[in-house]
């Protein structure tokens, strides 16, 4: 160990003066741990067309909210690659979520959901938001479910959705049907042409930031078809993280091992997606990487090291699927419909 | 003046390191989950669990077996520092952090790195002859089946 602890210094040492200066070839066994992203996540005969479209309507109504003023497309906005961009959403009368809303584009793809990994599904998790105080507060399911019947149109969609049950809409079956529609939120990217082969499809610049990437050992958590959303992992594992207020996982499991774990997330379009981690309190890409290379890897990576890693990670920037997002025309509300509570 | 400037740098030096002997790093075990173990994840056969248990366990496993000379500075820092990032890169004592995807990579990566010799590394073997992986042992570390193995 001795020994081992001296030729790993030297290594670590060359390590990082290596770090920003990657060759632009990328060696195939590198690749071995990457995947592209399935054109769909699930088939659509799986998912049921009429559940999808059901899925999209249910996605842009805020009518799923005590102050009907509240969506999730409002903290999961299709069109800006499915996040808000703040570092914690606003929810019911302002009140700020605990949390950074992750993005909802490739989430189906995802091991577990939200950031401890709570819901085990995309059908589950989106069940959570309506019924959490802070976020959009409806107070029951049968809430949920009187809103939805005072509309026939809905009624009809659910009976279409799911035709097997006598009395279709529940609230599992919103649930269900959400997570339907959000199973086809994939973003392929350039890196998903170069992993079929398109060499073509990468700069030498961006293939040089890969290299980098797996040099600093990034590629320990984020691998796999999402580079990410596949493992737990504490924050500060190698130096401790400052902010120690969110305890992560912990408060699922009340296991001391999950103390300060957090699902690693994925690098799919986190150009785009940021601020950054549970907090949101890191607000560039730039200084994620050097945060996350300095307490997840214990390296200190040069200012080139930092730009080399965020180019290429702008070549995980996928296209966002404007005709499967269009915003459909809502369900009329009748005068049975609740009306909105902005009072408590 | 040449024996002196010596002496002189000696005084320091051993005064330097019995100094070091008061800055010790961590060296914590964290309380073992087994049910969260590979042993009880993964189920591995009977002979990849005792290749594991005998030359990985010490650097990726929260159950290391700290040497005598992990107390001692300034190797105590670099053992610790060894271990931390050992167990950051894989830990068999937590292996229900990882998805049916990421085992699967997880596994990959053992099975090149054991194949290549770059684990354990040549380094750590001096000092722990039990660590070296015979052939066989590599062979059955690189056909644990994915789908047992989470």
């Amino acid at each position: 160990m001795f020994m081992g602890t001296v030729a790993c210094l030297f290594a670590l040492l060359l390590g990082c003066a290596r770090s920003g200066s990657e060759s632009a070839t990328i060696d195939a066994a590198k690749l071995k741990a990457y995947a592209p992203l399935p054109e769909v996540a699930s088939a659509k005969e799986a998912v049921g067309e009429r559940k999808v479209t059901l899925g999209r309507i249910l996605y842009y109504d805020p009518r799923l909210s005590k102050s009907q003023k509240i969506s999730c497309n409002s903290c999961h906005a299709l069109t800006q690659y499915g996040v808000d961009n703040q570092a914690t959403s606003n929810g019911h009368k302002g009140q700020k979520g605990d949390r950074n809303s992750p993005t909802v584009y490739n989430a189906s793809l995802h091991f577990v959901q939200f950031w401890d990994g709570r819901a085990k599904n995309v059908e589950e998790q989106a069940k959570g938001p309506v019924l959490n105080p802070v976020e959009m507060a409806m107070t029951s399911e049968k809430q949920v479910i009187t809103v939805l019947k005072s509309m026939p149109e809905y009624v009809d969609a659910f009976k279409k959705a799911f035709p097997d049950g006598r009395d279709p809409v529940t609230y599992d079956n919103m649930g269900k049907a959400i997570g339907a529609f959000e199973r086809n939120l994939i973003t392929p990217s350039r890196w998903d042409k170069f992993l079929k082969g398109d060499q073509a499809a990468l700069t030498a610049e961006e293939k040089a930031g890969f290299n980098t990437f797996v040099a600093s050992g990034c590629q320990t958590c984020h691998a796999g078809s999402l580079l990410g959303g596949n493992m737990y992992q504490k924050i500060g594992i190698v130096k401790p993280w400052p902010d120690t207020s969110d305890p992560g996982r912990f408060k699922v499991t009340n296991s001391e091992g999950d103390r300060f774990m957090f699902k690693v997330p994925s690098l799919r379009n986190i150009e785009k997606t940021g601020p950054y981690f549970h907090s949101g309190k890191i607000a560039t890409l730039k200084e994620a990487i050097a945060k996350m290379a300095d307490h997840q890897v214990g390296k200190t990576l040069s200012d080139a090291g930092i730009q080399s890693m965020e180019t290429w990670m702008k070549s995980l920037t996928g296209e966002i699927p404007t005709d499967y997002i269009k915003q459909p025309e809502l369900p009329k509300s009748t005068r049975k419909t609740p009306k909105p509570n902005e009072a408590d | 003046m040449v024996k002196k400037v010596l002496k002189y740098g000696m005084g320091v030096l051993s005064v330097a390191l019995i100094v070091a002997q008061f800055i010790q790093p961590e060296r914590t075990n964290s309380p073992a989950d087994l049910a969260a173990s590979f042993d009880a994840v993964a189920k591995p056969p009977r002979e990849v669990a005792a290749v594991v248990a005998r030359a990985c366990r010490d650097c990726h496993s929260n159950q290391t077996e700290w040497p005598w000379y992990s107390r001692v500075a300034p190797v105590s820092w670099l053992v610790a520092s060894d271990v931390k990032q050992g167990r950051a890169k894989l830990n068999f004592s937590q292996w229900n952090i990882y998805s049916p995807e990421m085992t699967r990579i997880k596994l990959g990566e053992m099975c090149g790195e054991v194949t290549k010799g770059d684990m354990p590394p040549l380094y750590y073997l001096p000092m722990h002859p039990v660590a070296r992986v015979t052939p066989r042992e590599v062979s059955a570390i690189c056909s644990v089946p994915v789908a047992q193995a989470r």
